[in-house]
């Protein structure tokens, strides 16, 4: 082709100017007129059709992208959060004490199941505890579901499903279990079949358990405990005791490292266990402790001056005071110094000291060591001291040897521990204290008042009622501790509440161990079972097996430095003489 | 000019749709492997927890004792067992360094 001839621009047949008129000026009539109007119609339908798709899709785009893209991250981003089951409980080093297991619990369709009577046969084969008669019945039932055995184990439900019976289908549940069985199943307390906590840490930290967040951590020692109960436990079917409690405590924190109460339960099956099993005498339990509150009283006296390690006491016949008469359990009947009051624990000696210092100074110093109320504590069970009402002095008299008062076991803890301790009274507590976040403490007496207080105490096991406990090496002070049980307003005489409070290194106070039996027996002698004889050696048990765990060395008890430091001048034969002229 | 502009919406089109598409597929294909990731992390903490329950199970101080006195009849260390590093005797004869006996002093 000619590249110089454009003939749609140089066709000489056409004019510059002209245009074709519309073509749909055409006149068209008739058929073809009426067939155009209907396409038409149609292409506008068609078109508003695809303009309105359109437009639900840009809607939807402008929907998803702008106000939903917020969800949809949120949904991806923690789509694997542990799902909501109940937190664990661990101990002090991390040891696990009660946790959360699915398990699966299995129910039945009746009309799903074909043939009833060997499906019952075969799931009572696989089914410990089952009848396949009960089975059988439940099939039977009209219900259109049935449930055949509530959280059952992995095995048995791998037998179930090997069974291969239709109808059956399982239901997801967590369940608590508790690993430890009954160590330390008062402190745990236990969850009911809806997981909710109905006692122990269980019940007071509900909320926070519930929430599956971190677990708890007690200030349980796991190993600490199982020597405490089962130490406890032994001397309790050695001498025929209704049962006995015993507390492990770090002094110098105020963490409980073990609490045992005997008899005890199990926490996977808290239904079976017998209402008395389940009360906790360490938190709940309040007792007259008896001479253990002498700790208090020769504290106090020392403490607010009103007697000294030399003070004399006349103990040289019983003391009759209102129609009431004390005696003491091993009478010496002569003057005694306060550390002989002590370590022969003399209730005539603490009723005279009790009296000189008074009512009000004993109602305030008891008050400051947190005996005169309830304790906080994170356990649910925590019981109230009885106090006598009117507080006359012969209650303050009685009270200077621990009669007259009940108090829990471990407000006495609690209490001697401050005695001991430098003389700075620490909230008990049963959660562990976050390392290098010492406890916030209170001094209630002073760091020499603490100083005598060990020596009297070591005194009582080198040469008083608490011989039992010594010669452990690792330096065991205590008090001995024994009374007659309150029954029906009266005591009585052949049930005794024996009881020995022991610390060690005494002459560096770490640890305190408390243990006592209720109604302890020792064969003929029954009114014999005393703290000395029966609690002390126990204490000592403990506290052998203990040391070694929590890093105590052993020392020689009798070599020259040791005796120096907890020295107590007691007076020589002339100087008994003298008191007794 | 209507037909390059159009060629070249016709190919941003294309691959515009390609990349969409291709891109849906990796979400979709990712979806599905957290999916499983999800699942595989609930069954591996229900896994742990059931150990760590088998463990402490297994660990129980009681089973321990009673595993003891069954086999290997050991029992607590007395006191007079323990001792410190500075009582035992040397061998006659035999020089230590010296931190060896700073840190039996310890």
């Amino acid at each position: 082709m000619n590249p110089r001839l454009n003939l749609a621009r140089d066709n000489p047949c056409r004019p510059r100017h002209f245009r074709p008129g519309r073509a749909v000026d055409a006149t068209l009539e008739g058929p073809a007129k009426e067939a155009l109007e209907i396409s038409h119609t149609r292409l506008l339908i068609a078109g508003m059709l695809f303009l309105l798709a359109f437009a639900v899709i840009g809607g939807r785009l402008i929907e998803v992208a702008g106000f939903k893209s917020g969800d949809l991250r949120a949904a991806h981003a923690h789509p694997a959060g542990p799902a909501v089951a109940r937190a664990d409980i661990v101990d002090r080093n991390g040891v696990l004490l009660a946790t959360t297991l699915d398990t699966s619990s299995l129910f039945a369709v009746p009309k799903d199941v074909p043939d009833k009577q060997d499906a019952a046969a075969q799931l009572a084969s696989v089914l410990p505890g089952t009848s396949a008669d009960d089975i059988y019945a439940k099939l039977n039932s009209d219900k259109g579901f049935v449930w055949l055995a509530r959280q059952i184990s992995p095995r048995q439900e791998m037998a179930v499903i090997q069974l291969g019976i239709p109808g059956l289908e399982f239901q997801t549940e967590g369940k608590r279990v508790y690993p430890k069985g009954d160590l330390a199943a008062h402190v745990l307390g236990f969850a009911g079949l809806d997981n909710s906590g109905l006692a122990g840490i269980e019940r007071s930290f509900d909320d926070s358990l519930k929430n599956g967040a971190a677990p708890v951590q007690l200030s349980i020692d796991v190993r600490l405990q199982y020597i405490l109960q089962s130490e406890l436990a032994r001397q309790i079917s050695d001498f025929q005791a209704l049962g006995g409690t015993g507390i492990i405590m770090d002094v110098r924190t105020g963490e409980v490292l073990a609490l045992a109460s005997l008899p005890d339960f199990d926490p996977n099956d808290p239904g079976a266990a017998k209402p008395e099993n389940l009360f906790n005498r360490a938190t709940l339990g309040i007792y007259e402790v008896g001479s253990l509150f002498k700790i208090f009283s020769t504290a106090m006296a020392l403490e607010d001056g009103v007697s000294t390690l030399s003070s004399r006491y006349d103990a040289t016949k019983p003391l009759e005071v209102s129609g009431y008469t004390i005696h003491d359990d091993d009478p010496q009947n002569r003057w005694l110094t306060v550390p002989e009051i002590f370590m022969y624990s003399s209730n005539i000696g603490e009723a005279r000291m009790a009296a000189d210092g008074g009512t009000d100074r004993q109602r305030d110093f008891l008050g400051r060591l947190g005996l005169l109320s309830q304790p906080s504590f994170e356990l649910p069970e925590v019981g109230s001291p009885l106090l006598p009402h009117p507080w006359r002095p012969i209650n303050t008299m009685t009270i200077g040897f621990g009669h007259g008062i009940s108090v829990s076991p471990l407000q006495v803890a609690s209490a001697a521990s401050a005695v001991v301790n430098g003389g700075i009274l620490y909230p008990a507590t049963i959660l562990k204290r976050p390392d290098g976040n010492p406890a916030q403490g209170q001094r209630v007496l002073s760091e020499a008042t603490s100083v005598d207080m060990r020596k009297l105490m070591r005194l009582v096991v080198e040469q008083g009622t608490g011989k039992l406990a010594g010669g452990s090496g690792y330096l065991i002070g205590g008090k001995t501790g024994t009374a007659e049980k309150v029954v029906d307003g009266g005591y009585a005489h052949h049930a005794l509440i024996s009881s020995f409070l022991g610390v060690f290194p005494i002459n560096d106070p770490r640890y305190l161990v408390l243990a006592l039996l209720d109604e302890p027996h020792i064969g003929t002698r029954d009114g014999g079972a005393t703290g000395g004889l029966i609690a002390a050696p126990l204490v000592r048990r403990i506290v052998e097996r203990m040391a070694p765990i929590v890093g105590i060395q052993p020392v020689d008890e009798n070599s020259p430095e040791i005796r120096r430091s907890l020295m107590v001048g007691l007076p020589s034969p002339q100087g008994r003489k003298l008191a007794s002229n | 000019m209507i037909r390059l502009s159009t060629i070249l919406w016709t190919l941003a089109v294309m691959v515009a749709g390609y990349a969409m598409f291709q891109v849906k597929y990796e979400v979709g294909l990712l979806e599905d492997r957290l999916t499983q990731l999800n699942h595989d992390i609930a069954a591996s903490r229900e896994e742990t927890r059931v150990l760590d329950a088998e463990w402490s199970l297994l660990s129980d101080p009681q089973r321990l004792d009673r595993l003891n006195k069954t086999f290997l009849h050991l029992t607590p260390v007395a006191t007079a067992q323990i001792g410190s590093l500075d009582q035992i005797p040397f061998r006659p004869g035999y020089s230590v360094q010296a931190p060896m006996l700073a840190k039996a002093g310890q």
